[in-house]
């Protein structure tokens, strides 16, 4: 994508130096989302930065007083998908097995216990692993979790923010758990069961 | 309240958005359930291991910087930038005094051709586009394209009408239309609203001087039509000429995307003309 152009005039007053100020407090968040999306940070930068140019150059669109981060969350949303639209660019290369079979089994595998020898690497690796699953399922599952799990929104601002219904969100945050579950089953069952050795050894008490 | 139906309560409950009732309902067959509470203990885990794993994503080192940077200092400035980026700048330096020459001359048309008093009806026109964004400016409800086309060319007697743009891919809608007067001259304003997006199409009689003379102008070699770009208080306009009428795209979306809207979605592109 091409760097974005600026269209907003330069903080000139205190309220748009204000608006700006708190703005950037959500840049960390703006581009977790903008990269879970885009999934390059090259892109993800560009989604950021277009996201800031257009919010500072309409700052007074913005109500004071209300959800700036959710508010900057749709903008930069609203881009993607309208550029994904016009530019057929950033569309990935999405595993579809959300849209296959389900597994039957989902539950009675989640209770079941599988030790492997590789378990402290395994758990070192979970964090990597989490974000690579993140990034490996439907972008449909994948960003409620990003916006509710990661991003702290309510499923009513999350909904807000997708323009879809609250319902929606709540059973695609229920199947995204499902097809994480799959991906992540082996690494989650070795940390749980590393914990209660520790649990055990320590006489119970967690850290 | 069996395990399938509990499934989704417990995410809900995971993620602390269950109705009270949902909540006891939850509860209740986790207390009886050792497989489901299992399911909402590892649930919980994924939460903390998700947050985690977001926490550990910062924007990069600089992006911060370029993003306040971006905010042009001062609009000198900022057209410095967007011209470095456009193609003209890439070309051959044996090619470009050919182009400043043309630069010079476009600039000298444009100013003959601008009004002699007051701003070119284009930028009028992004303020045209402003009010009716803060409903200073009423517009005559239109949901219906050819209706709304029809009602703009009555309203000039039919000497003119907007063009045929087809925004099908973007899913706008049409929402109404008006008529202003600038400077003794008809313009027909028509606003496309839906998905995020707000378009308003304005056509007028002119000729390409009615551009700001900053505009950044393109060739499209297939169509042989040239586009005229501008951007003023975050709104960004296309503009072209069709004969003896004048049509401009105004939008919030990046120019580029403008711009490509504009040539891909213009009746010449579906049905191409060649050189007058």
């Amino acid at each position: 994508m091409n760097q974005c152009m600026a269209g907003g005039k330069p903080p000139k007053d205190e309220e748009q130096r204000t608006f700006s100020h708190e703005a950037m407090t959500h840049l960390d968040h703006l581009y977790r989302v903008a990269l879970y999306l885009a999934k390059e940070s090259s892109d993800a930068k560009d989604l950021v930065q277009e996201t800031y140019s257009r919010a500072l150059g309409s700052y007074r669109q913005f109500t004071p007083g209300t959800n700036m981060k959710a508010w900057l969350t749709t903008i930069l949303c609203n881009f993607f998908f309208h550029y994904r639209a016009q530019k057929k660019k950033w569309l990935s290369v999405e595993d579809n097995r959300a849209d296959g079979e389900e597994p039957s089994d989902y539950w009675e595998r989640l209770v079941s216990e599988k030790p492997g020898p590789e378990a402290a690497i395994l758990v070192k690796e979970l964090k990597e692993k989490v974000s690579d699953v993140l990034n490996k399922i439907p972008e449909e599952f994948r960003l409620p979790v990003v916006l509710v799990i990661m991003g702290d929104f309510s499923y009513e601002e999350a909904a807000r923010i997708l323009s879809c219904p609250l319902g929606t969100i709540r059973s695609r945050l229920h199947r995204a758990r499902k097809l994480i579950y799959d991906e992540l089953k082996e690494y989650m069952d070795i940390q749980e069961r590393s914990e209660r050795k520790n649990e055990v050894r320590t006489g119970g008490r967690t850290y | 309240m069996k395990c399938e139906q509990a499934e989704e309560l417990i995410s809900a409950l995971i993620d602390n958005e269950a109705t009270e009732p949902e909540r006891a309902a939850a509860e209740n067959h986790l207390r009886a359930c050792p497989n489901c509470r299992r399911v909402y203990e590892w649930g919980r885990a994924l939460n903390r291991e998700i947050r985690a794993a977001g926490a550990g994503v910062v924007a990069p080192a600089g992006l911060r910087q370029t993003i306040l940077s971006n905010q042009p200092a001062a609009p000198a400035e900022a057209d410095s930038s967007e011209a470095r980026r456009d193609p003209i700048f890439r070309l051959r330096p044996l090619v470009r005094p050919i182009f400043a020459s043309a630069l010079v001359l476009a600039i000298a048309a444009i100013l003959f051709f601008m009004p002699p008093s007051g701003q070119p009806i284009s930028l009028t026109a992004l303020e045209i586009r402003a009010k009716i964004d803060r409903g200073e400016i009423p517009l005559q409800k239109q949901t219906n394209t050819d209706e709304l086309h029809a009602w703009l060319r009555h309203s000039v007697n039919g000497e003119f009408g907007p063009l045929g743009y087809d925004f099908s891919p973007l899913n706008v809608k049409p929402i109404g239309a008006t008529v202003q007067e600038v400077g003794g001259r008809q313009i027909l304003v028509a606003v496309f609203r839906g998905n995020g997006l707000s378009i308003t199409c304005f056509t007028f009689l002119g000729t390409e001087g009615d551009a700001p003379k900053n505009a950044a102008a393109f060739f499209d070699p297939e169509t042989r039509i040239s586009f005229y770009s501008f951007s003023r208080d975050g709104l960004h306009a296309v503009l072209h000429r069709e004969g003896n009428v004048i049509c401009m795209l105004v939008s919030d979306m990046p120019p580029e995307e403008l711009l490509s809207l504009v040539r891909n979605s213009s009746p010449h592109k579906r049905h191409p003309v060649h050189a007058e």
